[in-house]
């Protein structure tokens, strides 16, 4: 089975693939022999099954504060 | 030609160029990279190299693909996620960022900070940690990255040019009293948090996004056409794209990592004083038109 990360760097930096159909991409990566979860998720749009496989979780996105919540409001104001 | 496409894995040898960098004892130094939005299609060359050839790499990536494949680029790789907390503010967080990092700068390490997208758009820490290292004398710098709203003008086709783009987080409309260009684009980000005060909610419910509709509507109609955008992180998805009426906001399909983009509402009304003001410079000065053919 390959290696999912690796994979999609690949797909990532490959002009064919990047903007793919699903069906060319799906028959793509059954040739490449890519994990059941990214083949499902490309199949179904479900990311169930690879995000048990590559054993992830929920990221917190933000990385900046609402200007004017609490702990900035007297710099902006003064 | 076949539609059938096969994956290749090149394989690019870099120049040494290890000999060019001067032998003097190492100060410690730190680089801000950004991870571009999408895994394997955002990275700069630049940024690589300085995950590459960091000592220790910090991560605050939105997607934990992502880190994992930032792990392959740099085994040195130590996540910024723990820090958070339901309930923590997360100016306490940003503040610890800067501290950890720091210290391994101080320690005499070359470390490079790794935010998604652009590292200097809407992150806190990556401009903090460069004051704070060049204040104390080390070497610290940003490099830009393809971010979201880089993203956001390609697949939505729009030029900030056309019309001009107004940028603004979605609280500041709660929070202070802005005024909107609406002969203009008008894009709101972190609409997952928005209205929240504490800095310690991930998400606000979505009555506090139905208090930005009504603030939106101050300026807007109702049926008014927005777009809720999503920019994809694997290159396997495509961009998220809904149109709905701005009234139908809140309804939309919404996973707190969207952004709002309002297209003009209305058109641009010429300014007559400022054109008159032209036309007084160019009699003097000459238009710039090519000169009419007479027969």
């Amino acid at each position: 089975m390959r290696d999912t990360v690796e994979l999609l760097e690949a797909i990532g930096r490959d002009a064919n693939l990047r903007r793919a159909s699903p069906e060319v991409l799906a028959r793509a990566l059954e040739a490449t022999h890519a994990s059941p979860g990214l083949l499902e998720l490309v199949a179904k749009g479900n990311s169930t099954a690879l995000t048990t496989e590559l054993g992830i979780g929920e990221r917190f996105g933000e990385h900046h504060s609402q200007t004017g919540a609490h702990e900035d409001e007297a710099s902006l104001l003064n | 030609m076949s539609s059938f496409v096969t994956i290749t894995f090149a394989y690019y040898e870099p120049m040494n160029t290890s000999n060019l960098v001067s032998t003097e004892s190492r100060r410690g130094s730190i680089t801000s990279v950004g991870m571009g939005i999408t895994l394997g299609s955002h990275l700069t060359p630049i940024a690589r190299n300085y995950i590459e050839t960091a000592d220790v790499v910090f991560a605050a990536l939105s997607d934990h693909v992502v880190e994992l494949w930032l792990e392959r680029l740099n085994p040195e790789v130590r996540s910024l996620q723990p820090y958070y907390r339901p309930g923590k503010s997360r100016m306490k967080t940003y503040r610890e960022w800067v501290e950890v990092m720091m210290t391994e700068v101080r320690a005499g390490k070359r470390v490079c900070a790794v935010f998604y997208g652009h590292p200097g758009i809407f992150a806190w820490s990556p401009h903090k940690v460069i004051e704070v290292a060049r204040a104390e004398g080390y070497e610290a710098y940003m490099e830009p990255g393809i971010s979201a709203e880089d993203c956001l003008y390609a697949d939505l086709g729009i030029d900030p040019a056309r019309f001009g783009c107004q940028h603004l987080e979605a609280s500041q409309l709660l929070f202070f009293e802005r005024n909107l260009d609406t002969t203009g684009h008008v894009i709101l980000w972190q609409l997952g948090v928005v209205g929240d005060r504490s800095l310690g909610r991930f998400k606000t419910p979505d009555a506090y996004r139905e208090l930005l509709v009504e603030r939106l509507c101050q300026d807007y109609p109702p049926d008014h056409e927005v777009i809720v955008y999503r920019a994809p992180t694997l290159p396997i998805e495509g961009p998220h794209i809904q149109r709905v009426a701005l009234g139908d906001f809140v309804s939309a399909e919404y996973t707190g990592h969207e952004t709002l983009v309002i297209p003009p509402v209305q058109a641009l009304k010429p300014n007559a004083v400022w054109r008159a003001r032209l036309d007084a410079l160019d009699a003097i000065h000459g238009s710039g038109f090519e000169p009419a053919v007479t027969a």
